[in-house]
């Protein structure tokens, strides 16, 4: 049995390691030539909700690619506004490691290959179209192809490609494939009817600032400085796809995190402006390498799904990651990939799938932000267990807890522990 | 086609080309590029092969020399007494980037190509260019390296088969050309089939809108005995269809754009197609694989 897995960030990653340990042969396809997408500019693992979620998804038996960010952190459990708990991964030394790691588990990974189109039948999905026009055929697919870009709707929906590390002037655009199989996309919006959001980061070359800030980002991962006074833009919040980012804090400060380079947290800033701070005289970005103009856009391009993860209307198209609703992180791509993948098995097979319970937060947020996007005020939120709306829902809910012998008992409960590592084939 | 300059709202890049046409778009300030000019250049060479075709060389700008160096590449021309309707689309026989200059070999057959035989070496002739899309397939014909050609030209089909022989050349392929210089009695490019080391068959390709025996049997025991990593067509649409139902679905092929063009800019229609998809498609602008327009065309 195979599964074709389109799209090698964080979510398509995941879905092929689950996959593939339920006992399918799986193909991932990837437009550019690292795995990871975002993540190789992302870095923050286990801020506020997310050490819940990562700790339940290890208890679900996904923990493998959590492994692997936790083993490769610089910094472990800092704070910066807002945030508690954080673990920040080095992105200059995350990629190859997971790339090796889908290797060794004997995945079949095919970089710089671009899929355009699918060929149906009835409500099936036959294979998948490389733009070179060969046909891949499989028995499921998972769509992981993200929200983020192309060109065009960056320009449409932003302030034009600012050249980030998706890299899409260079290995072409990305092609939504449950639209071109005939489910059209939901989208989300920043204001209203102002569609998709900015990428809530940038990254900085460390070696431009000054060794002051340097020494500090290495010692505590975190450094604070403020904005001058006549710069301060509350307005840009909004813009902002991490809205656990969008606090009032983060415009009047420049929060910067030390992910490997250091990470600006905010969507934008213009060059001329952000040498005005102390110490940063000289800065320059690394990604976006046009951060000043802008940033990438997301959220144009969300597939209807049902709580296992199955496009709506399609019989064998499973989705993950930011494909499969407004989340925003690495942890919800992996949550939501590592579903998608196992449950891409379970259907093959005429099991029925899995859907995680509420009372588990994994379970919760994938039900409640299906519920939300019906909404227009939903399709203006984004859900993370990170921050926002539904951090604040994970605390009202008591499903917030950093007791890791709590968090396993509450997996035991629903008799689900392991249950992503079970070989089902 | 961009689906946002198609009137849709988001990206639907099926067939990307490398760059962000939308972007383009945008950054010139919401308008479409100028269309191609015309422009006014000397006839340096003029010779008649036999009755009713002729060859002309005409000095050109370098930079036009170079954009017409594809394989592919066509220009309209015109006699600058004409009105503009007397466009004729010619394609490029060979493009000189050293001399500046371009060949082309027309068949005189109706009013235009007659208005530009009355020009004589010495006068300007007019030229709109340059255009790209005189063969469907040029993809096939790119990736054909270091193996061995199938080339099948018929009459006037030799001009634009010559960039295709020197581009195949180029990439190391050994090519076997199979010619049939129907309606002419002398070839048009012998002496370049030798240089780009074509061995040659010659053979009656059509008879009473059919393939004959003998070329349908030099087909089939060619493709076995080459395996070859191209076949291209330079003829009428008829031949190219006929050939495309005897070779493999999966052999790469290219061959003639024989879309009647007129403004050459997607834009009056005169080269449009049916396919099966019901789409009206535009030949002077659509690059596809042969099969899609010749075996996918709506008859009626």
């Amino acid at each position: 049995m195979k599964v074709v897995i389109i799209g090698g960030g964080w979510s398509g990653v995941a879905a092929a390691i689950t996959a593939k340990k339920a006992g399918a042969e799986v193909a991932l396809y990837e437009k550019t030539d690292m795995l990871l997408g975002l993540g190789n500019v992302g870095g923050i693992m286990r801020n506020n909700g997310r050490f819940t979620a990562t700790e339940e998804m290890i208890a679900l038996g996904a923990g493998d690619l959590f492994a692997l960010t936790d083993k490769n952190s610089r910094h472990k459990n800092i704070d910066f506004p807002g945030h508690k708990n954080a673990w920040l991964y080095d992105v200059n030394k995350i990629e190859p490691e997971v790339k090796r790691y889908l290797e060794n588990l004997g995945i079949e990974l095919n970089l710089e290959v671009r899929v355009v189109d699918v060929k149906k039948e009835l409500n099936k999905i036959k294979g998948i179209i490389l733009s070179n026009g060969t046909l891949v055929t499989g028995d499921v697919f998972v769509e992981t192809t993200g929200s983020t870009g192309p060109m065009g709707n960056c320009l449409r929906y932003g302030n034009g490609c600012s050249m980030c590390v998706l890299r899409c002037p260079a290995y072409g655009p990305r092609v939504s494939l449950s639209s071109r199989a005939g489910v059209d996309d939901l989208q989300g919006e920043r204001e209203d009817d102002v569609f998709g959001a900015f990428s809530g980061s940038c990254k900085l070359s460390k070696d431009t600032l000054s060794g002051e800030i340097v020494k500090q980002l290495e010692e505590t991962g975190v450094v604070v400085l403020k904005v001058p006074e006549e710069d301060i833009n509350l307005d840009k919040l909004k813009t902002k796809v991490c809205q656990q980012y969008a606090l009032k804090e983060f415009a009047e400060n420049i929060v910067l995190l030390d992910t490997g380079h250091a990470k600006l947290m905010t969507t934008y800033y213009p060059l001329e402006k952000l040498r005005k701070i102390k110490g940063m005289e000289n800065v320059k970005y690394i990604d976006p390498y046009a951060g000043g103009k802008g940033n990438s856009v997301r959220y144009l391009s969300v597939a209807p799904r049902s709580d296992d993860m199955k496009v709506k209307g399609l019989d064998n198209l499973f989705v993950g990651g930011e494909k499969s609703g407004l989340f925003v992180g690495h942890t919800e791509a992996i949550l939501t990939g590592s579903l998608a993948g196992h449950n891409a098995v379970r259907v093959y097979l005429g099991i029925p799938p899995l859907i995680l319970p509420k009372t588990l937060a994994v379970g919760d947020i994938i039900a409640y932000a299906n519920e939300m996007i019906k909404t227009k005020q939903g399709r203006r939120d984004r859900y993370t267990f990170a921050g926002a709306s539904y951090f604040k829902r994970m605390l009202e809910l008591s499903l917030y807890t950093t007791d890791v012998a709590e968090i396993k008992s509450r997996v035991e409960k629903v008799n689900l522990k392991d249950i992503m590592s079970q070989k089902l084939i | 086609m961009c689906s946002q300059l198609s009137g849709k709202h988001f990206c639907d890049c099926i067939n990307w080309k490398g760059v962000c046409i939308y972007q383009e778009y945008i950054w010139n300030g919401n308008k479409a590029k100028e269309e191609r000019k015309n422009y006014l250049y000397p006839i340096i060479k003029k010779e008649e092969v036999e009755k009713d075709i002729i060859l002309i060389t005409v000095a050109v700008s370098h930079k036009m020399a170079s954009n017409l160096i594809e394989p592919g590449s066509f220009v309209f021309m015109r006699n600058p007494k004409c009105m503009q309707y007397y466009d004729a689309p010619i394609s490029i026989m060979e493009s000189n980037t050293e001399e500046n200059s371009i060949k082309v070999a027309i068949e005189l057959k109706g009013s235009k190509t007659r208005s530009i035989n009355v020009l004589n070496v010495g006068e300007k002739i007019l030229i709109r260019g340059p255009y790209f899309n005189g063969v469907l397939g040029l993809k096939n014909v790119k990736n054909a390296k270091k193996g061995n050609s199938l080339v099948i030209i018929r009459g006037i089909g030799q001009a634009p088969a010559l960039p295709i022989l020197k581009k195949l050349n180029a990439n190391e392929n050994k090519i076997t050309v199979i010619m049939d210089n129907t309606p002419f009695e002398k070839l048009l490019i012998s002496d370049e089939m030798l240089k780009y080391g074509s061995t040659m068959i010659n053979c009656k390709m059509i008879e009473r809108g059919k393939l004959t025996a003998e070329f349908k049997d030099i087909i089939t025991k060619k493709i076995e005995e080459l395996e070859p990593n191209l076949v291209h067509i330079a003829g009428p649409d008829l031949l190219s269809y006929e050939v495309l139902n005897q070779v493999a679905d999966n052999l790469p092929v290219s061959c003639c754009n024989n879309g009647r063009m007129c403004c050459g800019e997607g834009i009056c229609g005169s080269c449009t197609v049916k396919t099966n998809d019901h789409k009206l498609r535009r030949l002077c602008k659509l690059q596809t694989d042969p099969r899609f327009i010749l075996k996918g065309r709506r008859k009626l």
